[in-house]
């Protein structure tokens, strides 16, 4: 029994940031994806060992009944058994972990927040463990190639509620099918979203017979529906995020994406505005992604705490408005197609589609008159400004106005 | 004149161009400077008629010496009159692009003093972004007829896209609309983008594989791509009788010899009074649309242009796509077998689209495909199932395999929405009761405000169409 770690619970914060961590293509994780390491002789007995042994992590409970963990574990009927999990990546895989260690198949995985179970449905709050989880993703890479990961793991950022099911269906499936998606001497490599740095499991080469590739079978269909949706948000974010210009010469946006996309948008932007230090912060899912010299890292905050806006705020934003009034022909006025490009939900975070200036942005105009607003522009005012996301008792909280204003 | 004045009156003249795309080139971007492109462009945001803004698409002056009939900015209307300086622009842009409002700039300009003067002060512009801001995101200038050959080589240098509009789809109606443009002037400059751009991918590819023996030569390493993103070109539906057998064969005349990366078309908009203007306001909006849908055809489908369109039958078909329309007219090659036919047959059945039939080829070697696979798959199976069989059965069952069943069912009226011009029952092109009715562009154009009462305008004479065969600009394409 000298397996089994006795620390169950980790650290809530610390598991948030990993989880963070591994959805943004960690470059060792990729490489361990490309090289699977074969378990050796003592390993393997260990895995069947803990296959048989009923896991200590899992924490059972019958609804509406107080039976015994034990006798559910191995008596439960397959439809009756739900996992509920932490709603990380992590905490996924040691959902799928457990299906496999106990033998069973559960007909709900859900977020721990989101869950209602059944009648007469057991549940069991599976807590997450980063070995294991890092066993299923070894497993995974190797059934089903680095790709059937990359998409494992965008189709996880998805809000869809039967998005942990889905998930576990293509894991199973890729599984018993061994047939992984190599992307080893392919030629489309480089330019292929299926692998490098913005992995996103959608591999262009067709040719191979791998269980990714096997697009009508329901478990492959599903996860790819997944992840086109993902895919899909994120191209929207990068269309519909309006940066404002912040007083100590920081750049923030807000957004509302359907999932949480932020960390497949942010190594675009970080890229792109790598002159500028930015954030985007996603209300939605209370999730940051903060750049700074085209790095970039994630951070879990549940509030935000602004500056002042910069002097050009209010009349570029005023500009803008004009421009895109404009520039509309009225002859082919046609909402319905602008709303079916421009999705209504994300209007309130556009800023040429609000019809009068929010009062921040004219309020802090008020302290600027008479200065010019193009030496807002200056590029020595905005590459002076660091920003530290300050660790707090409830969570992280991330302070803009705390850091060093550059006068 | 403030700024955003200024912005006001040259985002409203630029706003009847057409052609506003990011794509076509992949830069990424470099510590320290600002922008980066990619080859499948983005949209920034959708104004209430649907089209799309990617670019900052301005006029750096709408003062212009030409008096064309159809422009807003012609030199006799009595229009607001405003001009950027350079160092204006390119702030605004850098401004807006900081914003994620724009992937960058799409200048074009109205004739300012002469086309080199006018070509000069853009060239300026695009000097300041690429060189004094190291702007790396997307440009596209407009290369103005009759620009000396020099200026264009720097255009085309500092920008990603050049394009040199068409204006017109014939010789003829372009005398008559815009007597001041030659033909000869807009195809100079398009055979010169051509011939640069060609010239810059060989030696670019040359050097790239250090094929070039003799290292005294300074090469042309360190230069920037000439127009990486190609050359365009836009033309004027509606405005003149050409009929869409026309129009097409001039567009794929354009695509074989200028290798343009896209030709648009525009829906002619009525903005001023002209008697060498038809006077009925109906814009071809649907006609735009097929030209579009037979375009796509053209570039991704692999069509030829002699498939999509005959001589005998001049215009496109308004209750049907051409794609439908031409499997419609060829039923002795449907059904096929999606389990065994080719991509370039897969792409051929309507409802497949490029994705589709690259979908069905992958998924078909792993499994056969039925009605539940393809569903899955994301093709139009509603429209498909007609021209398709599963495992030698046909997919749409109980119907007659015959033209006028089918063209029953896949004839669908384009969706033009609830609220515009495309909304009401009037059939597009119909002559109007009236001689001369007004839009609000037009009376803008006069200095009125729209809803507002107008005395009558004088009755205009009606244009008569004439027949047009003879196709002058392919002719001079061909030449070339």
């Amino acid at each position: 029994m000298t397996r089994i770690k006795t620390k169950l619970t980790p650290n809530i914060d610390n598991s948030r940031n990993t989880a963070t961590n591994a959805t943004c293509g960690d470059k060792r994780a990729n490489q361990v994806c490309t090289a699977p390491r074969i378990p050796d002789v003592i390993e393997r007995r260990r895995i069947l060992g803990e296959m048989i042994e009923p896991s200590p992590s899992v924490q059972t409970m019958e609804c509406g009944s107080d039976a015994q963990s034990d006798t559910v574990s191995s008596h439960a009927s397959a439809s009756k058994v739900a996992y509920t999990y932490d709603g990380t990546l992590e905490g996924l895989l040691s959902c799928v972990f457990a299906a496999y260690a106990n033998r069973e198949d559960p007909a709900d995985i859900m977020p721990a927040d989101s869950f209602q179970p059944r009648l007469g449905q057991a549940v069991r709050s599976i807590s997450t463990d980063l070995t294991r989880a890092e066993r299923v993703r070894v497993g995974v890479c190797r059934n089903c190639g680095p790709a059937g990961f990359a998409a494992v793991r965008t189709a996880s950022l998805s809000d869809n509620p039967t998005m942990s099911m889905t998930v576990y269906r293509f894991i199973r499936h890729g599984m018993a099918q061994n047939r992984p998606h190599s992307c080893a001497g392919c030629k489309r490599q480089r330019s292929c979203s299926g692998t490098g740095e913005g992995n996103l499991g959608l591999c262009s080469n067709s040719a191979q017979p791998s269980t990714l590739n096997d697009l009508s079978h329901p478990a492959v269909a599903g996860v790819r529906k997944l992840v086109r949706e993902a895919t899909c948000e994120a191209e929207r974010m990068r269309q519909f995020i309006r940066f404002e210009h912040m007083d100590n010469g920081v750049w923030f946006a807000r957004c509302n994406p359907k999932a949480s996309v932020v960390p497949l948008i942010m190594s675009h932007f970080a890229a792109r505005f790598n002159t500028q230090p930015f954030i985007i912060y996603d209300e939605t899912h209370h999730l940051a992604g903060v750049s700074e010299n085209g790095t970039w890292q994630l951070v879990r905050t549940d509030e935000i705490t602004l500056p002042g806006y910069a002097p050009d705020e209010a009349p570029m934003r005023r500009a803008w408005k004009r421009f895109y009034d404009s520039v509309s022909v009225e002859s082919r006025y046609h909402p319905e197609l602008q709303r079916q490009f421009m999705p209504m939900r994300l209007w309130k975070n556009i800023t040429e589609m609000q019809e009068a200036l929010p009062r921040a942005v004219r309020a802090s105009e008020q302290q600027y008159i008479g200065t010019s607003a193009h030496d807002a522009l200056s590029a020595d005012r905005l590459n002076q400004t660091d920003l530290t996301p300050v660790q707090s008792k409830g969570g992280m909280k991330l302070s803009l106005a705390a850091s060093p204003t550059c006068q | 004149m403030e700024t955003a004045d200024k912005l006001e009156i040259l985002a409203d003249a630029a706003k009847y161009d057409v052609a506003c795309t990011s794509s076509g080139v992949n830069r990424g971007a470099v510590f320290g400077q600002l922008g980066s492109a990619s080859s499948a462009g983005c949209c920034h945001s959708f104004t209430p008629d649907g089209r799309c803004i990617t670019l900052l698409k301005v006029l750096m002056t709408n003062v212009c010496i030409y008096d064309c009939a159809y422009c807003v900015n012609r030199a006799s209307n009595d229009v607001p009159r405003a001009a950027f300086t350079p160092r204006e622009l390119a702030d605004l842009t850098i401004a807006f692009y900081r914003r994620n409002c724009i992937e960058g700039l799409f200048l074009s300009s109205g004739v300012i003093g002469n086309p080199d003067q006018t070509s000069e002060l853009m060239a300026r512009t695009l000097r300041i972004l690429r060189y004094d801001y190291g702007f790396r995101g997307y440009l596209h200038a407009k290369a103005v007829p009759g620009t000396s050959p020099e200026l264009i080589n720097e255009l085309g240098q500092l920008a990603d896209r050049l394009s040199v509009n068409m204006e017109l789809p014939s010789h003829q109606s372009l005398a008559l609309l815009a007597p001041q443009k030659s033909k000869q002037n807009i195809v100079a400059p398009m055979r010169q983008i051509r011939d640069t751009i060609a010239t810059d991918r060989d030696v670019r590819a040359l050097m790239g594989k250090n094929t070039v023996y003799g290292t005294s030569v300074q090469t042309r390493h360190k230069q920037a791509p000439f127009a990486p993103a190609g050359q365009s070109t836009q033309m004027i539906i509606g405005a003149t009788p050409e009929s869409d057998y026309h129009v097409l064969n001039l567009s794929a005349a354009l695509y074989r010899t200028m290798s343009m990366k896209r030709v648009f078309f525009s829906a002619y908009v009525p903005v001023n009074s002209d008697p060498r203007l038809p006077s009925n306001d109906a814009m071809q909006l649907n006609r735009e649309h097929r030209l579009y849908q037979a375009d796509w055809l053209l570039r991704f489908y692999k069509f030829d242009v002699t498939e999509i369109i005959d001589e005998s039958h001049p215009f496109l078909e308004t209750d049907i796509d051409p794609k439908a329309n031409w499997a419609l007219n060829h039923l002795d090659l449907f059904p096929v077998e999606v389990n065994a036919a080719p991509y370039a047959m897969l792409l051929r059945v309507p409802g497949i689209g490029v994705k589709g039939a690259r979908s069905i080829i992958a998924a078909r070697r792993q499994r056969k495909l039925g009605e539940d696979e393809l569903r899955k798959l994301g093709i139009a199976f509603k429209r498909a199932k007609f021209f398709i069989t599963c495992n030698g059965t046909y997919a749409a069952p109980g119907i007659d395999f015959s033209r006028d069943v089918l063209h029953a069912q896949l004839s669908a009226p384009i969706n033009g929405g609830r609220h515009g011009r495309r909304a009401d029952k009037a059939i597009p092109g119909q002559m109007s009761l009236f001689e001369s009715v007004d839009t609000p562009e037009k009376l803008r154009a006069r200095g009125l405000q729209p809803g507002q009462n107008t005395p009558n305008a004088a009755p205009l004479t009606s244009y008569a169409p004439r027949s047009c065969t003879t196709s002058d600009w392919n002719r001079l394409l061909e030449a070339s």
